[in-house]
């Protein structure tokens, strides 16, 4: 059907006489003629070129478009109508310099920007064709740091820009075509910018220092990112199509024991603790290698991307109408990802003052989550050799029922068999109009509103896994709403005067409000596992819940840019935002900025310095406010719990804190953009410094206080109140060069690179002792005090295994137990060779919570990408790499998989677990100077159910270094010739191969060292870890044009 | 056409001054939740806030380390494979163990509790709400906060006291405090709450009896601060026990074993109990028979995980022959047949020695379909008054080792009598510790009476648990009912012999890493 509207829209060419074309051309930058420029008659092989004094002469028809070209200049298309004379004027390629900048309430061309923006295109951003809008962002803007939550399809990002200027996530703004989103974090499993299509996308736009992110006030302290999609534009319609296709698999796997070393260590095992041996592993070399869970759990998958767009239009209307379907399917089972969009964006010129216009999208995403509901990559890891994925008998293998302890589940058999669906209908829209008053004022009405409705089906099945059964099954079926809106109405104001003074002002006003509700419904006891309908379960045991809430904002704005000769700019912004999250008398704040740009190149003294193209220096200072809070945090709330007495109860939920008050963040940022060796080189560099006051926190508090931060979770626990903490500061340099390394007609070369480096540092917390911890279960790994970066790990650090006699001499700090220190003894309770040797930091001769040290930063120190496009007659060739480095991760995974005394899987190495041997063989096992490790160099403790020494506490053992480069594309493209192509009414034909997660050079020992967190307090942790796959991807972009 | 521009923007601004005069526009209280400004208004409130502290909040303790501390370390029952109950059994335990923090958590989040609605309700509450029920509100949460302060003493000593939670927003790290001043604020808050608290309630909510029975086990416990049992505590022990022996008119239930059936919940013995409902989900109920169950067929499908866990061979040995209904109520021999657990199957044969207190049955045994593993409606009691008639017996006998005392072996024979065994004629201290042991055993009341002795007997306390490891009766059996043999069992367990220092447990070690304050030396309260 779509097909067919399309062939309508392309309607026959007419018919005309040959005749005779001369004219003249030149440069827009000095008037010289252009000597060796291009003429050529667009689909035909009629060429010339222009002589000495930049004249041509060439015959074409009327209705014939002529091309003219040159090297370093735009090229031009002109129709020939009724005259015989085309001279023209060709502009200078255009730089980094000419783009438009969308900065908020307006735009700029990127000369007359004052604040730190950096831009995405479109076109550079289908290159690594990210899944969602947030992975673009990697390695590709200076002072972003973006991270995978997880490599899940749709898998949430997290996104940092300039540094953590908080506790609690600090997720930019995001604007897409007017409409403000922020990204709920809630779910680690979705991510709500999922739902917009990348490749509808026009450019993005990242406002990173105050002076630039001023004007969005509250919500844009850690910056903006604006999206704008593509728009539609004057001309025949263009139907272009976007398609790709591939095949993920996961890159790495962990070594681990496979059946045979399995049997072995577990024989080896029993002999040391006096467990009966398993009769089954009698003879281990009898055995097969048995069942490799993570084989069993990833597999190779298949993902696709269609996007049919129609775009073009007339001088009143101009149209953009789109739809993609992309589906991916998830490396580990139980993980699936489908998205369908359409998008129309219209704008309309109605009178000659007034202009209307639309932008739309509404998505559907389907997703199954599964595999993060269930943790079964976790469980793979920990899952034995010797158990089947499927028995012989048809049955689901689990644990052998007659070994105590050993209780695990089939990771596989959950995947398939537990349902997690989610489902969601996503509307973007966007409505202006605006008005042109007089010659300069115009008011922009602006309504934005964005719906999700979003559901949830679980069904948690009857299943035997061996040991394990479940004998209930459960269904529960959640359904939700948000709902966002805003008005908008600016007046802008633009004047130009005496061809230097020119001026720019704003005024406007916003009203916000969002809304949620959700109502969820579960039922037990279905009578079989096929029927999943809650209306199936048994009505005895329909159990339900529901809340609703509801957060507005208020703000009115301003802007005034002040431009002097093309030489000086001046920007000042001022926004006051009112909160509904206050409590009265805090409720509004007042957010300003003011930026200076410098354009040196412009004054006399520097025209004549050749070599520097361009040179400009930008300084910026700002004041911001950000609350990032609950809804009602002036205010302490009860919830509905159930007891015997009274049937439902309230107790206390959320602890309010009146006094609370927005967070503030100043901050200065100094820029310098050059140009040099005619505009081939461009580079700028960033420097700022920022701080933030009054930081807002869900205070982490001892269990004492019976409270648990906003994030933690312990039924029962009052959620902490907000406070205002303390202050942070972030200080770092950006850096980012554009070259184009190589410029000829058949090849040329182009590379990219950004480097960041941001430095954070806690300045004030509440009280002078006062320290913030971050959890990996309920262990505190993170210790964030004044001095220190946020989410820094701290733990005891280790210094091996003791190996002999001589080691407890060397090191004769122990544990203690009731005051004293633990005994040496392979008893209960004690240390023994094979266990973990503890730093005694403070030399007090017992290792208590006093040993413990910080251990490093999950924050990476240099965070950098690197770009290279090659371009030889029609190939494309690109390749990108981004890394991280100098922080550290918590491979916690490691924590059980290599500790011989738990009962489940093991990596392969705990075959080599400490050995005790007797120095004399007919000598006691007990006394300690007759026992030694025969395998010293091991990393792996001894076997033993009784030691006291804390083997498996938070310790240096399980810290490792993060860094990491990785290739995260190389794509490969050919561009069938324009000519070869008009013959079939082809526009463009490019087909490409890619390949991403290419390769990672790394030490770090998990499956992926790109961790990322919502969490700065317990950032880069490892607990089997959604991997980002590796993709290899074959893809067509196809337009057809009517010319 | 100038004119129309000029409506236009007449409008806008018309629209932004009227948006911006709505000065209710950023007034959005929660849609769906109460807030402490809207509550407190009525008696009917301050009902509703009480009783939602009488389950939830203790989810942490009951589901585990009630049983986890109160018998598995004082040597009434075993698992031997998991490490953190393998320490208890071992007296190793670590600032590590799961079983502190759950348990450390889940006392001073009740004391949160009680704290933020006490002053809610000294400060909230309207004058329309009569001072009766005001004040027995507040008696209802000072007796909760006490009995959480009582548990926090027996089983770490000297703690943080908190009264006020929102101090701690500004100043967070505290010093322990004495454990003179903790039983201090505990006595104050119970005086109050016999004082606040009517003599009769809806079944399940405490009364007066409540306060006056657990005042007069805490001042038999802290009579021995210090090393000699003070004769005024004893006496006010005393004093309060008789109290509610004499004067509330409430009676032993006449059946033992119907205690622990859930058709007889919150019977007259009942002074304080759990008030727990069916259908709760994870976090939120009773979860003690899904984790000491041994079977899964005696227990809503997916619960039953007791297997690995039985009594000891030194509990067992302590019940005569005679002594079956309490035994039989308590745990479960080999061969042992409970027709009431899985009526629908035909009951339950035991195949093991296992836990049969708090085991009571599926959703069918109970008439509560909503019931689930989380959730089992028994409303397990924290005192009973079983247990204030020992409190009584105790505080009679005093310093002495043996009484004939008339009102001591009065209420003693009661609860002897009530579980089918003879009555004596003397008491001496150790058959007063047996009789409790027996009659709580599984209730969570050994090792607070073995930290009680330890207070004024610390050789005593040390050396009836190193006579389990002495006697090897630490450990669990097997029992063949044909023969009526019984087989102690071997374990890994290697155990160290405990010392004075056993008897006051470890702080969390997250506890001490996020507030180090806690290793100072106890702090003056008062």
């Amino acid at each position: 059907m779509l097909m067919v509207v399309f062939l309508i829209l392309l309607h026959l060419k007419g018919y005309a006489q040959e005749k005779q074309i001369t004219g003249k051309i030149v440069g827009n930058d000095n008037p010289m003629p252009l000597r060796g420029a291009i003429i050529q008659v667009k689909n035909k092989k009629t060429a010339t070129s222009t002589n000495e004094q930049g004249q041509y002469s060439i015959k074409a028809n009327m209705g014939d478009v002529l091309i003219f070209k040159m090297i370093g200049f735009q090229p031009q298309e002109i129709m020939i109508g009724d005259g015989s004379i085309i001279n023209v004027i060709l502009r200078i390629e255009s730089t980094k310099l000419d783009e438009v900048v969308v900065i908020g309430y307006g735009d700029k061309t990127r000369r007359d920007l004052t604040g730190s923006v950096s831009s995405i295109s479109g076109t550079e951003l289908l290159k690594t064709q990210p899944t969602t809008v947030d992975q673009a962002l990697q390695g590709k803007v200076p002072g972003v740091v973006v991270q995978q939550i997880s490599g899940q399809p749709g898998g949430g990002v997290s996104v940092q820009i300039r540094g953590l200027s908080g506790f609690s996530n600090n997720p930019p703004l995001y604007v897409v075509d007017g409409l403000q989103i922020l990204p709920s974090t809630g779910d680690k499993g979705t991510n709500p910018l999922s739902s917009i299509n990348p490749s509808e996308i026009s450019s993005i736009d990242i406002l990173k220092d105050a002076s630039a992110t001023a004007i969005y006030g509250a919500q844009a302290t850690n910056g903006v990112v604006i999206i704008t999609t593509k728009r539609g534009v004057s001309g025949p319609p263009v139907v272009s199509y976007d398609g790709y296709a591939g095949a993920q698999a996961l890159p790495k796997y962990y070594e681990v024991m496979n059946l045979r070393e399995y049997a072995t260590f577990m024989n080896e095992k029993s002999a040391i603790i006096g467990y009966d041996l398993r009769p089954q592993f009698a003879n281990p070399a009898y055995l097969g290698v048995g069942t490799d869970w993570q084989k069993a759990l990833f597999r190779t998958a298949l993902m696709q991307n269609h996007n049919l767009a129609l775009t073009g239009g007339d001088a009143r209307t101009k149209y953009y109408l789109s739809g993609t379907y992309f589906s991916q399917e998830g490396i580990a089972l139980g993980s699936d990802f489908r998205r369908i969009s359409s998008r129309l964006n219209l704008d309309n010129k109605t009178t000659d003052w007034l202009k209307l216009g639309v932008s739309l999208q509404l998505a559907n995403v389907k997703e199954n989550v599964t595999t993060s509901q269930t943790g079964v990559i976790r469980q793979a890891l920990n899952q034995t050799p010797d158990v089947n994925v499927i028995n012989p008998d048809g049955t689901w293998g689990g644990n052998d029922p007659n070994i105590y302890g050993a209780t695990g589940t089939n990771p596989f058999a959950l995947a398939k068999i537990v349902k997690d669906l989610k489902n969601r209908y996503e509307l973007f829209g966007n409505a202006y109009a605006e008005i042109q008053f007089a010659k300069g004022l115009t008011l922009r009405n602006e309504l934005s509103g964005n719906i999700s409705t979003a559901t949830e089906d679980q069904f948690d099945p009857i299943y035997t896994m061996g040991a394990y059964s479940k004998t209930s099954n459960s269904a529960t079926y959640s359904s939700g709403k948000n709902t966002f809106y805003s008005l908008t109405n600016y007046l802008t104001y633009g004047h130009s005067f005496a061809n230097k003074y020119n001026l720019n002002a704003m005024i406007g006003h916003e009203s916000k409000v969002w809304e949620y509700e959700n109502v969820s419904a579960s039922r037990t006891n279905f009578p079989s596992n096929n029927v999943q309908a809650i209306s199936g379960g048994d009505a005895a045991t329909a159990t339900n819940a529901g809340e609703k809430g509801q957060t507005a904002g208020e703000s009115y704005f301003g802007r005034i840019d002040f431009k002097y000769n093309d030489k000086y700019n001046i920007t000042f912004n001022v926004r006051d935002d009112g909160s509904s999250k206050f409590a009265p008398e805090n409720r509004w704040v007042t957010t300003y900025s003011g930026a200076f740009a410098w354009k040196l190149k412009q004054e006399n003294f520097f025209k004549d310095v050749k070599s520097i193209d361009d040179l400009k220096l930008r300084v910026g200072y700002g004041l911001q406010n950000n609350q990032n809070i609950r809804d009602y945090a002036y205010g302490s709330t009860l919830r509905t719990v159930t007891n015997s007495l009274s049937g439902n109860s309230q107790i206390i939920a959320t602890s309010g804190n009146p006094d609370v008050k927005w967070e503030t963040t100043k901050g200065y940022n100094v820029g310098l953009d050059v140009s040099i060796l005619n505009r081939r080189v461009d580079f700028s560099l960033d420097a700022y410094y920022k701080r933030t006051d009054n930081l807002l926190l869900s205070l982490t508090l001892p269990l004492y206080s019976g409270m648990v931060d906003a994030t933690g979770y312990a039924p029962g626990s009052i959620q902490s109140p907000y406070i205002n903490i303390g202050s942070v500061s972030n200080k770092g340099i950006e850096f980012s060069i554009n070259t184009h390394n190589i410029k000829s007609q058949n090849f040329n070369w182009k590379s990219n690179l950004t480097l960041s480096h941001n430095t954070n540092k806690i300045l004030t917390l509440n009280t002078d002792a006062a320290a913030l911890y971050g959890y990996a279960g309920s262990t505190a790994i993170t210790k964030s005090t004044v001095g220190r970066s946020i989410g820094e790990y701290y733990g005891y650090e280790t210094l091996g295994t003791y190996k002999n006699a001589e080691d407890f001499k060397k090191y004769p700090a122990l544990p203690q137990k009731g005051g004293l220190p633990i005994p040496i003894t392979n008893g209960s309770g004690g240390v023994w060779v094979g266990d973990v040797i503890f730093k005694d930091q403070n030399n007090d001769g017992v290792i208590d919570e006093n040993d413990q040290v910080f251990l490093g930063s999950p924050i990476p120190k240099f965070q950098f990408g690197i770009n290279n496009s090659f371009n030889y007659k029609n190939f494309d060739l690109n390749i990108f790499m981004s890394g991280n480095y100098g922080n550290k991760l918590y491979n916690q995974v490691r924590v059980d998989a290599e500790n011989p005394n738990q009962n489940f899987g093991y990596f392969k190495n705990v075959g080599e677990y400490a050995r005790i041997g007797l120095i004399n063989p007919t000598g006691s096992a007990a006394d300690i100077n007759n026992v030694y490790i025969t395998n010293p160099e091991t990393s792996i403790t001894r076997i033993s159910q009784a030691s006291g020494n804390g083997n498996e506490r938070f310790s240096s053992k399980y810290i490792e270094d993060g860094s990491f480069i990785r290739c995260k594309s190389i794509t490969l493209g050919y561009s069938f010739k324009e000519n070869l192509l008009s013959k079939i009414y082809l526009k463009n034909l490019r087909l490409y191969a890619q390949v991403t997660n290419v390769f990672t050079i790394t030490k770090y020992k998990g499956y992926d060292p790109e961790i990322g967190s919502w969490n700065p307090l317990a950032a880069g942790v490892d607990n089997g870890y959604y991997a980002q796959p590796r993709v290899f991807t074959i893809g067509a972009n196809i337009s057809i044009l009517n010319k | 056409m100038k004119q129309i521009k000029l409506y236009i923007l007449t409008l806008f601004a018309a629209v932004t001054v009227i948006s911006s005069c709505k000065k209710d526009f950023l007034e959005r209280p929660p849609l769906s939740q109460i807030t402490t400004d809207n509550f407190y208004k009525s008696s009917s409130d301050l009902r509703l806030v009480t009783a939602g502290l009488y389950a939830q909040p203790w989810n942490d303790w009951n589901s585990f380390p009630l049983l986890a501390i109160g018998d598995i370390l004082s040597g009434n029952m075993l698992q031997p494979y998991n490490a953190d109950l393998a320490q208890l059994t071992a007296f190793s335990v670590t600032s590590q163990n799961g079983q502190m923090s759950t348990s450390w958590r889940c006392f001073y989040k009740i004391v949160a509790h009680c704290n933020t609605n006490i002053k809610a309700i000294n400060t909230k509450v309207p004058d329309s709400v009569a001072l009766k029920n005001k004040n027995g509100a507040l008696g209802e949460l000072r007796f909760l906060r006490a009995t959480a302060y009582f548990h926090l003493a027996q089983l770490w000593g000297a703690v943080p006291i908190i009264e006020d939670n929102d101090k701690l927003i500004k100043d967070p790290l505290l010093p322990r405090h004495r454990l003179a001043d903790v039983y201090r604020f505990i006595v104050n808050d119970l005086r109050f709450a016999a004082a606040a608290l009517p003599t009769r309630d809806q079944a399940g909510r405490v009364t007066t009896w409540s306060a006056q029975g657990m005042l007069a086990k805490v001042y038999l416990t802290k009579a021995g601060i210090g090393g000699n049992r003070k004769q005024s505590d004893l006496d006010s022990a005393a004093f309060f026990a008789r109290n509610v022996i004499n004067t509330s008119g409430l009676t032993l239930l006449p059946s033992y074993y119907n205690l622990f059936r859930t058709q007889f919940n919150d019977n007259p013995e009942s002074l304080f109990a759990f008030q727990w409902a069916p259908g709760v989900g994870y976090g939120n109920g009773n979860a003690i028979q899904t984790q000491f169950a041994p079977s899964s067929s005696v227990v809503p499908p997916g619960g039953g995980w007791g297997g690995a866990i039985g009594p000891t061979f030194d509990l067992d040995s302590l019940y005569t022959p005679q002594d079956s209904v309490r035994r039989k109520a308590t745990f479960m021999l080999t061969g042992d047949h409970y027709p009431e657990l899985n009526a629908a199957g035909g009951g339950y044969t035991a195949t093991s020695c296992s836990v049969k207190k708090h085991v009571v049955g599926t959703a069918a045994d109970n008439n509560a379909p909503t019931m689930d593993i989380w959730s089992s409606p028994q409303h397990n009691t924290v005192l009973r008054l079983a247990d204030v008639y020992l409190v009584y017996v105790e505080a009679l006998l005093g310093t002495n080792s043996s009484t004939s005392d008339a009102e001591a072996l009065r209420v003693f024979n009661m609860v002897r009598k009530r579980a089918g065994v003879d009555p004596v004629t003397t008491i001496t201290t150790e058959q007063l510790r047996n009789e409790r042991r027996i009659e709580l055993a599984f209730e969570g009341q050994y090792w607070f009476d073995l930290v009680r002795l330890s207070y004024y007997n610390p050789q005593g306390a040390v050396t009836l648990l190193n006579n389990q490891i002495l006697k090897n009766t630490r450990v669990q059996f097997s029992y063949d009912p044909a023969t009526g043999k019984k087989t102690r069992n071997t374990n890994g367990i290697v155990i160290t012999p405990p010392t004075i220092a056993t008897f006051t447990l470890p702080i969390p070690a997250t506890e001490i890493t996020a507030d180090p304050k806690l290793l100072d030396p106890p702090a003056a309260y008062y």
